[in-house]
């Protein structure tokens, strides 16, 4: 009856770690920092045959500025075992990516920061944590690797379900890509009970190349987005009070929020009207601030 | 796969113990060595009873996998020695009632205090956001990383040096 | 063993470090002995159902199974109605129930083993209002209720079994008819009060073990050794001098850790097992064990044009959950709390302590106090307002004063309602404007009657040890009791030892609750201290207070000694997301005489703290009867960040008696919330002040205000 001792693999390059992952399948679970499959394993609610550590892969954690990317801007890489602290903490984040910074300082508390990676966050697609929404709306995406290549994914396919990726048996994610030329972007996290509790609704407004992409998160199985309402914004130099406002209704009547412990659907679909205008109201503001708004609209 | 050897070094000494690749660091603390200042009360890395300083840095020992410590150095408050100039500020303030997150809330500043000196109230209260105390002592507890600061800064001046590192 | 322990709460100067900043301190959950066994329960997946058949068979040899067949002959208990046995032998009564345990070499282990017993079960209906569980034809709980012997059963129940009543306790004061005929104006509302979980960081641990000549030994974290030793003798058929309780530090507790609680399923287990079993509760499990009594309170409140206030009829519904625990007495106390510190000639209460299928409620710090104040405090303000009062003004117009009798019949003495309310009324900048404040005003009893004792025994050294059963929870009372008797004795606090509890040791105490040990061991110390000084060896001092009320017309004397206190809050609301930010709390509590001023501001600041996360979002949820947020990321308690400006006053009178501060400034701080906000215009009924509800308030006063009157 005895549960069987789940084995333990440290590869030390990726090579090795893809090896392995190609062999075990489902039946390893990747262990990156490691604090969701502590709380899953704690709970009960897991019970691995096998636990693959990327924890010994020094060539998965870095932060790197390439200028390569097609448009001529600049792209940050992340490794994927590049710890939530370590980007909060890289004067080249803080500098290119304001946003990413003080977003991920906002997630749980230090120690958990500590210990937890941004690949991580992203695999375990937790509806519920913050950075899945902000890198959605950067127009982030991800590197999967397996033995037979790698393929790009941005994090909008990435995230399908709860807890639920389009990461196949046999990759890992190994690397996330945030373009720059951001012209302004915004997080709001909306708590309703304590200043430690996760978000009941999490807002993201980022505005590149003259876009405008608002993610919600924390309000249903996957963060949302809504390309037809934040075209609205198309050929506009800013977000008018009476767009934002507009655009924040929009996206309430189009989310079919989910009820948990942080508030009710109904209660959601109030906030996300009101946490989305004020988002694109500090999108507003920020860009005005920069000048960026008029600058990159032509 | 049966249980596996860990090493690391706890309190300054290098240690082997058998753990499960399951087993939180914190079962292993406790139960191979004998620690009680690692306590657990959430198990899911809210509350901050279970830190230890991993590398210097604080982590929720309750879910970190016990064979991800290997070859790192951590610490807890059985380290400290009972006199570290923070743990003197929390008996000088009297920043406890029953004493259980204590720990925790001691490693915690220990490790804010070394990055930054001197804080002012509202960063030591984003620091401690993640370290519960249910008797309520936060207002106590924000003093007492003060007067923790004012303590190590003495202890600076007193012994001038290069780089003036913080008092471990 | 018990005097290996090291103490808490040694002062700063010594050589040696205080313990809980060493981490030395160690806790019910760190005693170990040798050969000990792990236990884990097996609990009800049903809210209600009868057990049909538990099955062991698939357990390892190794494994210490308990089953409903083997406790089936031991003792019903409750330490106020007899309704509980070991295990739901025939039925299970919540979701949570246990119905069986195992022991075995690891806690890993146990889990294991627990996961593979096999119960069968036959779902029965269930209930979980209180005020539905009252209904003729709703589910029945228990069919016998067997009032307890524990001496926790101080005070007249009246059990109506047939409607799942415990206790229906009453105060019949005045005429209330006449007394609403002499009104002017009535004000009536309904108020409701969520379970809350006291989430105690040290969880629920134990350890028992039986000796070689048959007596049993328990290391438990309890605020009630000698209550637990009574009903453990009940169960097991022992004299109670044959069961020994040590009590170490608890780290917390907050009314958590009182009469049984796993202590007997620990031991049962032990016995089969010829082994120590010792158990550390799941996190979890902690929702499962004891939480906070929801509640239903219905205020009808009458007054004359003027303010003054003529008569009050209040009907609270204590949802008390599966089995009864104390929760009679805190339907009672919360009956006693909810006129408030106000003299009113027609008085009429009914409180009612309900059985439903939930978890067990029980003490929570604030013991019915926290409901009663939040319905009673919440309509003063709705008559101020129908007067056109300041409501400020309205409660020092009506607040008791020194020689009032309160509706109990009881003479007041030492009474500083008005001085409570004046102080944060002054600090909270009342008089500069009302906007976004709020003030509410508590009287809470201790324990009535009740009975401390104490021995001071001198050393050879010249040290003394004082043995005493009082429990040491965080706040502060060994300390306190240490620095009384090294007052008295002339010697320095560190002189002065105090050994964990040991029943087979210390001599009788009621039990650590309602903020009465420091006053109570304070006085019979002072004997105790003579009579040393007398023989120079050991000195006895014992402490009673005598009164008890007649729970058919609520006469009596509730409490010989009354908590007092005020709180006042100003706040800000978001009105489009509805959240409530509390810019600045203030208490002023009636303090007496402070024995240990930093371990006296620790507990009210505790107690303001843990009200204010009652105030804003403590609530345990369920889905028919399950609890859906037994965690700390679903249940959430504050942290440093959620604190308002926070400030008060620990009033002081020179000569005066010592108060417990343990709970005052909790009750209050609520109301004072609650208050704050409808000066606003926003009325919730409701707590906590989600920004949900706080929403859906904003929104019906806008209809309300838009409708034609």
């Amino acid at each position: 009856m005895a549960r069987p001792i789940p084995a333990w693999l440290a590869p030390t390059s990726l090579e090795e770690a893809l090896e392995l992952r190609a062999r075990y399948g489902e039946e390893a679970t990747v262990v990156a920092g490691g604090t969701f499959v502590g709380i899953l394993i704690n709970q009960g609610l897991l019970q691995p045959a096998a636990l693959l550590t990327l924890r010994q892969i020094a060539e998965l954690a870095y932060l790197r500025v390439e200028d390569a990317s097609a448009s001529g801007k600049p792209l940050l890489r992340i490794g994927a075992m590049t710890t939530h602290r370590a980007l909060e903490r890289s004067p080249l984040v803080q500098r290119g990516w304001p946003v990413l910074a003080s977003t991920f300082a906002l997630v749980a508390s230090p120690r958990v920061r500590n210990q937890a990676t941004v690949g991580g966050v992203l695999a375990d697609a937790d509806y519920a944590s913050d950075p899945p929404a902000l890198l959605h709306a950067l127009g982030a995406s991800v590197v999967a690797r397996s033995p037979q290549g790698q393929r790009l994914i941005s994090v909008e396919e990435l995230i399908v379900g709860h807890y639920e990726t389009s990461l196949r048996p046999d990759e890992l994610l190994t690397e996330i890509q945030v373009p720059g030329g951001i012209e302004g972007a915004v997080y709001r996290k909306f708590r309703s009970r304590s200043s430690e509790d996760r978000p009941c609704v999490a807002v993201a407004a980022v505005r590149r190349e003259g876009r405008l992409r608002v993610t919600v998160g924390a309000v249903a199985e996957r963060p949302q987005y809504f390309p037809e309402i934040c075209a609205l914004a198309e050929g506009q130099a800013g977000i008018d009070a009476e767009l934002a406002r507009e655009i924040g209704e929009r996206y309430a009547a189009a989310i079919e929020p989910l009820s948990d412990a942080r508030g009710s659907a109904h209660y959601r679909r109030r906030v996300i009207a009101v946490e989305v205008r004020r988002a694109l109201e500090d999108l507003h503001q920020q860009i005005i601030a920069t000048g960026g708004g008029s600058q990159r609209h032509v | 796969m049966a249980a596996m050897e860990i090493h690391f070094t706890l309190n300054g000494q290098p240690v082997a113990v058998q753990a499960e690749p399951d087993e939180m660091l914190l079962e292993v603390l406790r139960r191979e060595l004998g620690l009680r200042s690692v306590r657990e009360t959430c198990g899911l890395g809210i509350c901050g009873a279970c830190t230890a300083l991993l590398n210097g840095q604080p982590i929720s020992t309750c879910i970190l996998l016990a064979p991800l410590a290997e070859g790192c150095e951590i610490t807890t408050v059985e380290g400290l020695g009972g006199h570290h100039p923070v743990q003197r500020a929390f008996e000088e303030v009297q920043a406890f009632q029953c004493g259980y997150c204590t720990p925790g809330m001691i490693l915690t500043i220990k490790a804010l205090l070394e990055e930054q000196p001197a804080p002012d109230e509202e960063t030591i209260r984003r620091a401690l956001g993640g370290n519960l105390c249910r008797c309520g002592c936060y207002l106590k507890i924000v003093q007492a990383a003060q007067r923790a600061a004012a303590l190590l800064a003495e202890e600076r001046r007193r012994q001038p040096g290069p780089g003036a590192a913080p008092v471990s | 063993m018990s005097r290996a322990m090291p103490e808490p709460g040694e002062n700063t100067h010594r050589t040696e470090p205080d313990p809980r900043v060493t981490g030395a301190i160690r806790y019910a959950q760190d005693v170990e002995l040798p050969d000990m066994l792990y236990a884990c329960i097996v609990r009800s997946p049903y809210a209600h159902a009868r057990v049909l058949r538990v099955d062991t068979s698939s357990l390892p040899a190794d494994v210490v199974a308990l089953t409903p067949d083997d406790v089936r002959a031991l003792g019903l208990y409750g330490c106020q109605i007899k309704d509980q046995q070991v295990l739901a032998v025939e039925r299970a009564l919540y979701i949570g129930d246990p119905v069986a345990a195992v022991a075995a070499a690891s806690p890993r282990a146990a889990r294991e083993a627990a996961e593979l017993i096999e119960v069968d079960y036959e779902e029965l209906p269930a209930v979980f209002d209180a005020v539905e569980a009252m209904q003729p034809g709703a589910p029945l709980l228990h069919e016998d209720l067997a009032i307890s012997d524990n001496d926790a059963a101080y005070f007249g129940m009246r059990p109506e079994p047939q409607r799942n009543v415990c206790h229906h306790f009453r105060i019949r004061h005045g005429d209330i008819e006449q007394g609403f005929a002499e009104a002017d104006v009535i004000v009536e509302e309904t108020y409701r009060t969520p379970s809350a979980q006291h989430v105690p960081m040290e969880p629920h641990a134990c350890l028992a073990r039986w000796t070689a000549d048959g007596r049993l030994e328990v290391w438990t974290g309890t605020q009630t050794p000698f209550n637990l030793r009574m009903d453990l003798a009940g169960i097991f058929g022992l004299p109670q001098e044959r069961i020994r309780i040590i009590a170490p530090p608890m780290g917390g507790a907050f009314g958590s850790k009182t009469f049984v609680r796993y202590e007997a399923i620990v031991a049962c287990l032990a016995r089969k097992a010829g082994r120590p079993v010792k158990l550390v509760l799941r996190r979890d499990e902690e929702w499962l064990t004891l939480n906070r009594h929801p509640s239903t309170i219905h205020v009808k409140l009458g007054a004359r044009r003027d303010g003054t206030l003529v008569a009050k009829q209040v009907t609270c519904w204590a949802n008390t959950g599966a089995y009864a625990d104390c929760g009679p007495g805190v339907a009672q106390k919360m009956g006693f709390a909810s006129p408030g510190p106000y003299r009113i000639p027609h008085v009429w209460v009914d409180s009612y302590c309900v059985y439903t299928n939930l978890p067990s409620n029980g003490a929570f710090r604030g013991y019915g106090a926290t409901q009663a104040v939040w319905a009673s405090e919440r309509t003063m303000d709705l008559l101020a307002e129908r007067l056109g009062l300041d409501p400020l003004e309205l409660r020092l117009k009506n607040v008791l004063v020194d020689g009032d009798r309160y509706c109990t019949g009881e003479v007041m003495h030492d009474v500083h309602f008005a001085d409570c309310l004046k102080a944060v009324a002054g600090q909270i900048g009342w008089h500069e404007g009302r906007r976004g404040k709020g003030l509410a005003v508590l009287l809470k009893g201790m324990q009535t009657p009740s009975r401390a004792s104490i021995v001071v025994e001198a050393n050879d050294d010249g040290s003394y040890t004082v043995h005493c059963a009082t429990a040491e929870m965080g706040q502060g009372a060994w300390r306190a009791i240490r620095m009384l008797a090294a007052e008295q004795l002339g010697v320095p606090v560190e002189r002065v030892h105090f050994p964990v509890p040991d029943t087979d040791i210390v001599p009788y105490d009621t039990r650590t609750t309602s903020s009465r040990s420091t006053y109570m061991m304070g006085r019979a110390l002072v004997e105790a201290v003579r009579q040393l000084k007398e023989n120079g060896e050991l000195g006895y001092g014992e402490c009673v207070n005598e009164g008890g009320l007649d729970p058919d017309t609520g006469q009596g004397i509730a409490s010989t000694h009354w908590h007092q206190g005020a709180a006042a809050a100003e706040v800000r609301v978001d009105e489009e997301t509805g959240k409530l930010e509390v810019v600045h709390l203030h208490t002023a509590i009636y303090a007496g005489r402070v024995v240990n001023p930093p371990a006296a501001q620790l507990q009210n600041e505790g107690s303001m703290i843990m009200g204010l996360g009652s105030a804003l979002f403590e609530e345990i949820t369920f889905a028919e009867g399950q609890v859906t947020n037994a965690n700390l990321s679903d249940y959430n308690i504050p942290a440093a960040d959620d604190l308002p400006r926070i400030t008060y006053d620990l009033i002081e009178r020179p000569g005066a008696e010592i108060h417990g501060l343990g709970e005052t400034a909790l009750p209050p701080v609520p109301a004072a919330i609650g208050n704050a906000l409808f000066s606003l215009g926003i009325h919730v009924r409701d707590l906590p002040l989600t920004p949900e509800r706080v929403l859906e308030a904003s929104e019906r006063r806008r209809v309300r205000s838009a409708a034609p009157v």
